[in-house]
């Protein structure tokens, strides 16, 4: 359970100061399927960033699991972000001379997995995500559809409870985004945690939650009745 | 993650970027051979030239007669005092001295059968043979009487019998023409000299000193050293002995002195270390020009890979593991650009080795120590970027267009 209270980010200092998050309060319970929607620039992904340890908040307290981690040690959030969270991003974000294997593996590098025991890992969830017959592809010889699966299953491989995903989708076409879409479910029926960041309303859908963020602050916080 | 790992990301990275590493490797490469070469040559060339200096006179020190002119006169016209062989007992009691070798010098025109060629002829006593470990190959050697009975007799040396003779001819017993007056020769020897310094073209011959000042009108004794039986204290000795035939000799306007070959080695060693030290830290500033270039490729690549490092730290890669990556990718650059500058210091030193006289000498030591001064420029010069690579965030990072 992920509970953040009075979340403020401030970006720049003095006069160059732009206050985008002016307090947020939320509470994610393990095995929700969030969206966080709402208009371009209104402060999703920094929102996004924070709750994925990938930057700290200007301030408020962000506790995770019972445990105070708003202003924790660089060190405990790098641990937080190699076993606690995947990420998937817009723009997939791959080591461009690495193959499907290696990229999927990278986590696993900095958690001393063993590289028998990575690659072993690395090739059953390429299978999981379809990509069963590219595994020795480089991220070029990939579209984009097949990137993202990619990155899902780099964000998938060192078993986290929460997959974080900012735009998954917003470089992909509509039937590619689908599937991206079903595979989100299908990992959230397996127990995850999924919080997603769109701005389209047929992405939001796939979700049980949705919550709406404008300026900074959350104006709609509401469960999806299927 | 283990160092292992590190270093095989960083190997895949200089590989990733073959032609930059290497023009990047190429500062510390030069710098690296350069030192190694320079020091490679000035410690041969020492060697070599210690070795010419002491060959022949390890334990040898030579004393000579030194005039010292009297009170506000010029000293143009001056005699050496005649030396005999009481003055040679006298020094053979100096305590320390092992042996005398007194010697005289002659040049002279051998003529035997069709052949003839010029030879030094060194005038000796009996003394000579044991003080100075003369092998007498064929025949023997000289006695103190040939000395004593003005014996017109002779050894010639390997190479003079290789010239004037067959092998199957013996040369002992033969009478042969020296500036048109006969001699026997009685032996043929070994020459102690080494090869540089030999007559290679027709040898060289032994004979009585006694002889050489009769027929050749020398003086009996032009050059004097005294053999040390400890060689450690052989500059003590002769300066003893030096000292003690000046009072021998009751001279007024002169002395005896001797050359101070520890003087001289130390003297010679220290010029040639100066030496290799003033060029090899010339070539040393090349090593740091290098490793200023080191740190300016790892700053662009740091620049270059800011997408990367967010990305690593996005998937949990902490501050001090992208600072150890960057730091051993640096100091493997370094590390292999110090490899091949001793790879191509050993080539060089064989072609240097091979083409002049100078034997090249690498010793392990400056190896080593190359080795780990090119490891540890690359830390300095990796430092800095690789602190500036582990302090950016890793959103900022990933979001650097
Ligand atoms: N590093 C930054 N420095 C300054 N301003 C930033 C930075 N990152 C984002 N912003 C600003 O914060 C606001 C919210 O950005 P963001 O969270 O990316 O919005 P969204 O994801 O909802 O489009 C935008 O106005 C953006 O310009
Ligand atoms: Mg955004």
């Amino acid at each position: 359970m992920m509970k953040l209270s009075d979340i403020t980010k401030v970006y720049g200092k003095g006069s160059l100061e732009v206050p985008v998050l002016h307090g947020i309060d939320l509470t994610i319970e393990d095995g929700e399927f969030v969206a966080i929607m709402g208009p371009s620039g209104s402060g999703k992904s920094t929102l996004m960033n924070i709750i994925g340890f990938l930057d700290y908040p200007s301030s408020g307290t962000y506790e995770l699991n019972g445990e105070q981690i708003a202003s924790a040690k660089e060190s405990i959030l790098a641990r937080l972000r190699n076993e606690h969270v995947g990420f998937v991003f817009q723009q997939f974000f791959m080591f461009p001379r690495d193959n499907a294997i290696k990229n999927v593996a990278s986590p696993l590098v900095y958690s001393g997995v063993s590289k028998r025991e990575r690659t072993a890992r690395a090739k059953d969830l390429l299978e999981k995500v379809g990509l069963g017959d590219r595994m020795k592809h480089l991220p070029n010889q990939l579209s984009g559809g097949q990137k993202q699966r990619v990155a899902i299953a780099r964000a998938l491989v060192n078993n986290p409870t929460i997959l974080l995903a900012d735009e998954p989708t917003g470089a992909l076409d509509s039937k590619t985004s689908e599937q991206i879409m079903k595979l989100f479910t299908q990992l959230n029926e397996e127990g995850k945690t999924v919080i997603i960041v769109t701005h389209e309303e047929e992405i939001a859908a796939y979700a049980k939650r949705i919550i709406t963020i404008k300026d900074g602050l959350i104006t709609e916080d509401r469960r999806v009745t299927s | 993650m283990n160092i292992w790992e590190s270093f095989k990301i960083a190997l895949s990275s200089i590989w990733n970027h073959k032609i930059r590493s290497i023009l990047t490797m190429l500062g510390i490469i030069i710098g690296v051979a350069a030192v190694i070469i320079i020091v490679a040559i000035g410690q041969g060339t020492k060697k070599q030239m210690t070795d010419e200096l002491f060959a022949t006179d390890k334990n040898a020190i030579q004393i000579y007669y030194e005039y010292i002119p009297p009170e506000g006169e010029e000293g143009m016209f001056w005699e050496e005092p005649e030396l005999t062989s009481e003055d040679i007992q006298t020094l053979s009691e100096v305590p320390g001295v092992k042996a005398v070798l007194a010697t005289n010098q002659g040049w002279g025109m051998m003529v035997h059968d069709e052949e003839q060629g010029e030879m030094q002829i060194t005038g000796v006593g009996p003394e000579f043979f044991s003080a100075r470990d003369i092998k007498v190959v064929e025949g023997r050697a000289l006695y103190a009487a040939d000395n004593d009975g003005l014996n017109r007799v002779l050894l010639i040396d390997t190479i003079a019998r290789e010239k004037f003779f067959k092998e199957t001819e013996n040369p002992i017993g033969e009478i042969i023409d020296l500036n048109d007056n006969p001699y026997k020769i009685v032996g043929v020897y070994e020459s102690p000299l080494p090869e540089q310094f030999r007559n290679m073209e027709s040898g060289e011959m032994i004979m009585p000193r006694s002889v050489i000042s009769m027929m050749f009108g020398n003086r009996e004794i032009e050059q004097l050293s005294v053999i040390a039986s400890d060689p450690e204290s052989i500059s003590e000795t002769g300066r003893l002995a030096a000292e003690t035939l000046t009072a021998e000799k009751g001279l007024e306007n002169g002395k005896y002195s001797t050359n101070d070959f520890e003087d001289y080695e130390r003297e010679l060693n220290t010029m040639i270390s100066l030496l290799t030290l003033l060029i090899g830290s010339i070539a040393g500033i090349s090593l740091l020009v290098g490793g200023i270039g080191v740190m300016n490729i790892m700053l662009v690549s740091v620049t270059e890979r800011t997408r990367e490092i967010g990305l690593r730290k996005a998937i949990g890669a902490t501050r001090r593991k992208i600072l150890l990556q960057f730091l051993i990718e640096s100091i493997t650059l370094t590390s292999l650009g110090g490899m091949i500058g001793i790879g191509l210091a050993v080539i060089g030193s064989i072609i240097v080795s091979k083409f002049s006289p100078i034997t090249a000498t690498i010793s392990p030591l400056i190896v080593l120590i190359g080795v780990s001064f090119s490891a540890f420029i690359g830390i300095i010069f990796g430092l800095l970027p690789a602190n500036k690579a582990s302090k950016l965030s890793p959103i900022d990072a990933l979001r650097y267009e």
